[in-house]
């Protein structure tokens, strides 16, 4: 590695050294995590580590991905918070606005990012999950306006967004995709409605959107109308291999807990538990491994379709078998409910974990959508008859 | 790296195009002497390639890949052997006989006694001896051998019993034995990694090939769903493992960090198999195809080389002591 990329990672671990907080486990309220997570993107934003991967011209942009990398393993070592609330706008409205906005909406929206403002997305629906473009949610044109009435839900962190990116069904004639548009939303519009997700661990990481005849400027359309499945690919494509990179290296430091677990229950010589924690460890390195390699290809423009997939897919079954793991370890100690930690997948509260592994199993394209992927796209096995509505009429 | 992987690679697949190419041992061995390959480890300056674990890492992952039969994999641990122990006088000698294809062979034990699991044997010139103060190699006459018929025909494995050690030429003594077994280990733990990662690769595509000629309900077996996803789970393995393999392989290992790197391949390869036989279904269970070659193969992987508990319960241990060494 270059002097220049060493220089680069001992200033932000000195930074860390002096700046990531280390009580933001303890928040002891939803809303309380939230706070740290603004206070945290602020120090970031100040010290210019909080978008390496904007263009030069913004403050602690124009890093390139080896430096991004720097950055995230440097914050997985230093057990600093993962930025969580203001991911969605740092990536994916970034990413949106970036490629496919206008001039005008990059100058309104992308610098208030960097000033704390929040956005949530607003794409699934209760019967658009793996099938996005089955959303119903329905904008009518009035005037220089859209009215919007519809139900978004699994939006992270709606409850405390200012924006939202949101799709909507513009027109039923033709193809699915093709009568979709794509709209940003002020969250504080009248005829918005959120309400929190209360997820089986206890948190309220999601949220359902609720909207009532809202009216939403014409200006504030990204793209043509009926263009908007196009621009939600660039939302969809935004990120991954940097967080995948992140969550394998956190795993990997956090089976410490799992040895602890083992060792608080005098278990420390019990061969057959000895070989199961081998067992994982050895899965966690080849997943790391797996994430860096995935990090190289995209640094060097050779990613393949389908290699996202086996990244995500990789990681999301081993995060559950690390939560599996600790729950079978943790014996019927593990039953008793304990206060959970906001923002941390591999925290030793094993049932909480474990419930925690599913946002990984099913958001963000579910493994089942990951495994037609990687069985369609990259290994060529035919697709199923496209509609199953029409082959029973027939 | 990518220039030397593409040269390796084209020419394995120019000889062993697959399987059925690499058929016949004595055909097979006769084929790979002249390749070069038994030079890739060693260095420059003893007259071989230089190319290190990555160069005879992508040769172990062909080797798989084509089920190439008979003692290749010994061969190495015995060239390594000469490579890496104390110079001796006949020892220039052996190894260039070594090099040119000369059998000489050694155990894919781990953790056991050296004299069981040894290849080929019966064609050896020379056994390699592993014990933990002295390796030595002994003539294959002064050693009674036992076949040992496997499951896995692509290997003939004989126990050794040595009856006569007077002729033995020994390779490395004491503190500088410990070395070597260590070293001989991590060897033989990356050529049983990359035979397996070529072999479930290979199995991979054997399967997608029938589902994907096969048909029931009037459609092809691998338009259902329920067939996609357990291959795709495959994929997903074999390229974890690829990932971890590559990784492992361009750095300089521990006897642990191979083992670690073998069990995690050997454990994806036989999930491959596992599942292949399965989705082949009834013709898979026939020897008409040649899908139980590497189902096979695959188990016999497993238990060479130190078996999936072994390797746990040591990587489990290691991180037991990370674990405490961080608090």
């Amino acid at each position: 590695m270059s002097t220049d990329l060493q220089d680069f990672r001992a200033e932000i671990r000195q930074w860390l050294d002096r700046e990531a907080p280390t009580d933001w486990r303890s928040a002891a309220t939803h809303d309380a995590f939230v706070e740290s997570q603004r206070a945290w993107f602020r120090k970031l934003v100040a010290a210019g580590y909080a978008v390496p991967h904007w263009p030069e011209r913004w403050p602690g942009g124009g890093r390139t991905l080896l430096e991004q990398k720097i950055i995230y393993e440097e914050l997985s070592r230093a057990d600093a918070p993962r930025l969580l609330l203001p991911f969605v706008s740092t990536y994916h409205a970034y990413a949106t606005i970036g490629e496919c906005g206008t001039q005008e909406q990059q100058e309104r929206y992308l610098p208030a990012i960097l000033d704390g403002e929040t956005w949530c997305q607003g794409f699934s629906e209760p019967n658009a999950g793996s099938d996005l473009a089955a959303i119903r949610t329905k904008a009518v044109r009035d005037g220089d306006h859209y009215v919007v009435t519809g139900q978004k839900i699994w939006s992270t962190m709606a409850q405390y967004a200012d924006m939202c990116l949101l799709l909507v069904r513009t027109s039923n004639e033709g193809a699915k995709q093709a009568g979709m548009t794509y709209l940003l939303m002020d969250m504080d519009s009248p005829g918005v409605t959120v309400r929190p997700i209360h997820q089986i661990q206890g948190d309220e990481e999601f949220a359902e959107i609720f909207l009532d005849e809202v009216r939403v400027p014409v200006g504030q359309r990204v793209g043509a109308e009926g263009a908007g499945w196009v621009v939600a690919q660039a939302t969809l494509a935004s990120e991954r291999g940097l967080t995948l990179m992140e969550l394998s290296y956190r795993m990997r430091g956090a089976l410490t807990r799992i040895a602890r677990q083992l060792m608080e229950a005098g278990r420390a010589d019990d061969r057959g538990a000895l070989r199961d924690l081998g067992a994982l460890k050895i899965r966690i390195d080849a997943v790391c491994a797996l994430a860096d390699q995935f990090l190289r290809k995209r640094m060097d423009d050779e990613e393949q379709i389908g290699d996202a997939s086996i990244v995500k897919l990789a990681y999301a079954r081993c995060l559950r078998a690390y939560a599996d793991l600790g729950v079978r370890f943790a014996g019927l100690d593990g039953q008793f409910h304990a206060p959970i930690t906001f923002g941390d997948l591999n925290s030793g509260n094993w049932m909480a974990d474990f419930m925690n592994s599913y946002a990984w199993t099913i958001a963000g394209g579910s493994d089942e959508v990951q495994r037609n992927i990687i069985a369609e796209r990259m290994l060529d096995m035919p697709r199923e008859p496209k509609s199953w509505t029409a082959e029973v009429a027939a | 790296m990518s220039e030397m992987r593409q040269t390796l690679e084209d020419s394995a697949r120019k000889v062993f195009p697959n399987w059925e190419a690499a058929r016949d041992a004595s055909d097979a061995w006769a084929q790979v002497a002249p390749l070069g390959w038994f030079m890739t480890g060693v260095p420059e300056k003893m007259g071989g390639l230089g190319l290190g674990d990555e160069g005879l890492a992508i040769i172990f992952a062909e080797l798989g890949r084509a089920l190439v039969p008979g003692s290749v994999l010994s061969q190495f641990l015995v060239i390594e052997a000469l490579v890496a122990g104390t110079p001796f006088e006949e020892r220039d000698d052996l190894l260039e006989r070594a090099i040119g294809g000369e059998v000489m062979t050694a155990s894919l034990a781990i953790g056991g006694p050296s004299s069981e699991a040894v290849m080929d044997a019966d064609k050896a010139s020379h056994i390699l001896l592993r014990r933990e103060d002295e390796v030595a190699l002994i003539p294959q006459d002064g050693a009674r051998l036992i076949a040992r018929e496997t499951w896995d025909v692509s290997r003939r494995l004989f126990d050794v019993a040595v009856v006569d050690e007077a002729h033995r030429y020994v390779v490395a003594r004491g503190q500088k034995a410990a070395q070597l077994n260590n070293r001989l280990d991590t060897l033989l733990c990356i050529a049983l990694a990359g035979d397996a990662l070529g072999g479930a690769r290979a199995a991979l595509g054997l399967t997608l090939d029938h589902l994907k000629g096969r048909s029931q309900f009037e459609r092809p077996l691998a338009m259902f769903q329920a067939l996609k996803h357990r291959v795709a789970d495959l994929k997903m393995k074999i390229d974890t493992a690829d990932a971890f393999y590559t990784d492992r392989t361009s750095q300089s290992l521990t006897a642990l960090e191979a083992g670690e790197l073998k069990n995690f391949c050997c454990a994806v390869y036989r999930d491959t198999v596992e599942d292949a036989i399965q989705l082949h279904g009834g013709v898979g269970l026939t020897t008409e195809y040649a899908i139980h070659r590497f189902f096979k193969r695959a188990f016999l992987n497993c238990a060479l080389g130190g078996d999936a508990d072994y390797w746990n319960e040591r990587a489990g241990r290691a991180a037991m002591a990370e674990s405490q060494a961080k608090a």
